[in-house]
């Protein structure tokens, strides 16, 4: 398993994604004699091993299910284990795209943070490139390690530093790492005062692009003042929505199944009222006036639908009832009219941060 | 290095003989070129340049036309400062410093407010459209564009009771007309994908930057992987993942007409022999109907010996051609595909489902449209697809600012539209598996089909 490559059979030592539900995707790492416990039921390690990925499983009781899914940077994104405030996929498919990362591209990231954007540049500098990662929380910075090499990623360089206080250089055994990056991506809280600091590791004699991300305009505001004091040019705020849509089915009511319905019910309080008469005339042996209004036609579609159902008819559901009304109607039922849809989500995220992209002509002694 | 290796190594630092690049104008055009030592480059209005004066320098450089066809490197599209523009290369203000710096050198006045602004339209210039020609026949040099501004801005009367930013707004516009300049970058797929935009964005389908970033993405676009692309924008996308596989991995591209339509290719960073190696071609009858494909019949030796060589030539490119598409039948028989990116004016409702078995376990489905009822559609046909995993529909917009200090606010117009990506996971049901939920009393009681939880 790899977050560089692909593989389509699961064995022992795999991460999987177990697929619970659109919300729910539960990363794990497969091991014999295990047991997945989800609210769907008990899964075991050992019907994964062996199966594909991408498999539908089934609980141990015999019902109730999981997918096998293969990890990618962007379902991991929805898995992972919050540290931080996250960047989503919308963003950070766009700082890739923008900046031009491709497999090769040399990146510098500061912070970690929860590691979900490292997963995406890591995949896409592959084996080839690398990525420079920073974090200054120390256990932050301890759980992105192991979560990199757990996954085995090969090519990333993870540093503990405050990159604000003490720049980006990096030594490994006595000697400075040739960094010379070719694209940066600063998420921190003070992008200004790293920004002077990057001089030592970006590639000379080369474009060098930046993406700052920063939630808050005045932040933006000191960003920009610090990139146009460091020779940056090109500098260009943007704002990435996102919008996430479903299928889904909404009933089709017309106006005609409206009129005929208070139709119906109009006739059968008439009816009532006519029973009642009836029943106090037996009663109390006095002759029954005729009712002077007149009665509706009838119903086209008694409620027979629920018939043969296990549930009780609820009062709402008597007479002419063309929606369903009272009993639950399954989204699509064929015995009723639909009209397809695209339900948005309940709540959006309406702003992430402000990306302020610059570049650098470090054409200078190559 | 291997004959493939170098054949994918593309140059991204250095301006080369013979590559493809962007010309980026003042006036914020767009040419593709390809540089041909020894040639010259028309800018049209811009003027020429020749090639070998560019070849040498970095992705990113501006130039300025300074004598009949020949230029010299400048720090910016807008930079006017210093004469020894050649030794200041690395100076790069930001543009707004650098027209500020011009309105200095002016030595200005600026007014507080539009409220001594009278609008006498042609009037508050004294400079007439004759006199502007007439200047820039005087001369190819790089300073005319400057000089022509100097006297627009000297012979406009209202001009210092403009306020500053009005100012250097005017200033950027003039700047814009008159400049000899030219950016060489490097030609990269948000490059490409922005000068056929420009050009038409229906020959595009209407595809935005942040829609082809999100499709890579979700796609799982990498070098090594084996994928499937049906691709109605002339190339965009294959170019797109081509530049992330970077010579690693295999696209089969599968096309409704005789031919598929790359024009995108024609013009770009990667050699053909490296996109021969990596993109296999097919229509969408051989693909679906193999059976069709007559296998390649090899004739005698004798009898191809008689053959005039033109006849000669015909059945050895013939031979090649059968050859190839035998290997692809070959490809798509065996499947297993490391995920499908479809973007076609081909109703997706009604193909994508006939692409899913070919696709590999828990890999992703992209679907791109301009229209989100159609990417709807799909999405309603794949939601009692059982094999097609938490199908979702995603648009993203990015929405830019005017990024000058203390006037920061999100431009007045911007580009609408962009497009609708559909995602989905390939998955294998397991045929008897019954959700938890409320619908597993009537389950037990009526069927054995099972439902989504």
């Amino acid at each position: 398993m790899s977050f560089l490559g692909y593989k389509s059979i699961i064995e022992e030592g795999d991460l999987v994604l177990a697929f619970i539900g659109r919300d729910s995707i539960k990363p794990i790492n497969v091991k014999a004699g295990e047991i997945l416990n989800t609210r769907y039921g008990a899964f075991p390690h050992d019907i994964m091993i062996g199966s594909k990925y991408g498999a539908q499983v089934s609980g141990s009781k015999g019902f109730g299910f999981i997918h096998l899914l293969y990890p990618t940077p962007e379902l991991w994104s929805i898995s992972l284990p919050h540290r931080t405030q996250i960047v989503y996929t919308p963003d950070s498919s766009y700082i890739v795209q923008r900046l031009g990362i491709t497999a090769g591209s040399r990146v510098i990231e500061a912070g970690t943070g929860s590691g979900s954007f490292s997963h995406a540049l890591a995949r896409t500098v592959n084996e080839t490139g690398k990525l420079f990662t920073y974090e200054f929380h120390e256990s932050r910075y301890l759980e992105a390690k192991k979560e990199f090499e757990d996954h085995h990623l090969p090519n990333f360089i993870i540093t503990h530093r405050d990159v604000c206080e003490n720049g980006f250089d990096i030594i490994q055994n006595d000697e400075t790492v040739d960094v010379s990056a070719d694209s940066v991506f600063l998420d921190l809280p003070s992008p200004w005062t790293a920004i002077p600091r990057l001089k030592s590791v970006v590639a000379k004699g080369k474009r060098i692009g930046i993406c700052c991300f920063s939630p808050c305009i005045e932040q933006v505001l000191k960003t920009v003042e610090a990139l146009e004091a460091e020779g940056w040019t090109g500098i260009e705020m943007v704002e990435v929505a996102g919008r996430k849509w479903e299928a889904r089915k909404d009933m089709v009511r017309t106006l005609d199944d409206a009129l005929d319905r208070l139709r119906d019910v109009k006739r059968r309080q008439l009816e009532g009222i006519e029973k009642v008469k009836l029943i106090r005339a037996q009663r109390d042996n006095t002759p029954v006036e005729s009712a002077d209004v007149e009665v509706s036609s009838g119903s086209k579609r008694e409620a027979t639908e629920e018939a043969d159902s296990e549930e009780p008819i609820s009062k709402k559901a008597r007479g002419f009832n063309p929606w369903g009304r009272g009993i639950r109607v399954r989204e699509g039922d064929e015995a009723y009219q639909w009209f397809n849809v695209t339900r948005g989500e309940g709540e959006v995220k309406s702003h992430t941060s402000y990306l302020t992209f610059a570049h650098y002509l470090n054409f200078d002694d190559e | 290095m291997s004959e493939l290796e170098r054949a994918w190594s593309v140059e991204k630092t250095t301006i080369r003989a013979h590559a493809r690049c962007l010309v980026r104008l003042p006036s914020d055009q767009l040419k593709i070129v390809e540089l041909r030592p020894g040639g010259s480059i028309s800018l049209g209005k811009f003027g020429a340049f020749f090639v070998d004066d560019v070849l040498g320098h970095k992705y990113g450089q501006t130039f300025e036309i300074v004598d009949d066809k020949k230029v010299i490197p400048v720090p910016g599209m807008t930079y006017t400062g210093s004469k020894d523009a050649e030794d200041d290369t690395a100076a790069a203000e930001s543009a707004d410093s650098a027209v500020a710096d011009d309105l200095i050198r002016l030595a200005l006045k600026s007014g507080v407010n539009n409220q001594e602004i009278q609008d006498l339209g042609a009037e508050v210039q004294k400079l007439s459209n004759a006199d502007i020609e007439e200047m820039k026949k005087q001369g190819s040099s790089g300073q005319i564009g400057q000089a022509i501004i100097d006297k627009i801005i000297q012979g406009h009367d209202s001009f210092e009771k403009k306020t500053v930013f009005s100012q250097q707004k005017y200033l950027k516009r003039k700047q814009q007309k008159f400049l000899r300049r030219f950016t060489i970058d490097y030609l990269g797929a948000s490059q490409v994908l922005q000068y056929y935009y420009g050009k038409d964005p229906g020959r595009v389908l209407d595809l935005s930057e942040e829609s082809l970033g999100i499709m890579m993405n979700y796609a799982n676009i990498m070098p090594g992987g084996n994928y499937l692309l049906v691709d109605e924008t002339g190339g965009v996308i294959l170019y797109a993942m081509l530049e992330r596989m970077q010579g690693k991995g295999r696209v089969t591209v599968v096309h409704e007409n005789e031919h598929p339509n790359h024009i995108v290719l024609n013009n770009s960073i990667f050699s053909a022999e490296a996109v021969d190696d990596m993109v296999k071609t097919i229509n969408i009858l051989n693909f679906f109907e193999p059976e069709v494909v007559v296998p390649w019949k090899e004739l005698p030796e004798e009898e191809i010996e008689e053959y005039k060589p033109s006849k000669k030539q015909t059945y050895f490119r013939r031979k090649k051609r059968a050859l190839e598409l035998q290997t692809v039948v070959e490809i798509v028989k065996k499947g297993n595909f490391d995920g499908m990116i479809y973007a076609s004016t081909l109703s997706p409702s009604t193909a994508v489902p006939r692409f899913i078995e070919k696709i590999g376990g828990s890999r992703p489905i992209v679907v791109y449209s301009p229209y989100i009822e159609v990417v709807s559609e799909l999405s309603h046909t794949v939601s009692k697809d059982l094999r097609v995993l938490a199908p979702s529909i995603i648009a993203t917009r990015v929405r830019p600012y005017q990024t000058i200090p203390g006037r920061i606010h999100p431009l007045m117009s911007m580009r609408g539209g962009g497009g609708y990506v559909f995602w989905g996971t390939r998955v294998f049901p397991k045929e008897g598996i019954t959700a938890i939920g409320r619908g597993r009393k009537k389950k037990k009681l009526n069927s054995e089909e099972p439902v989504e939880v």
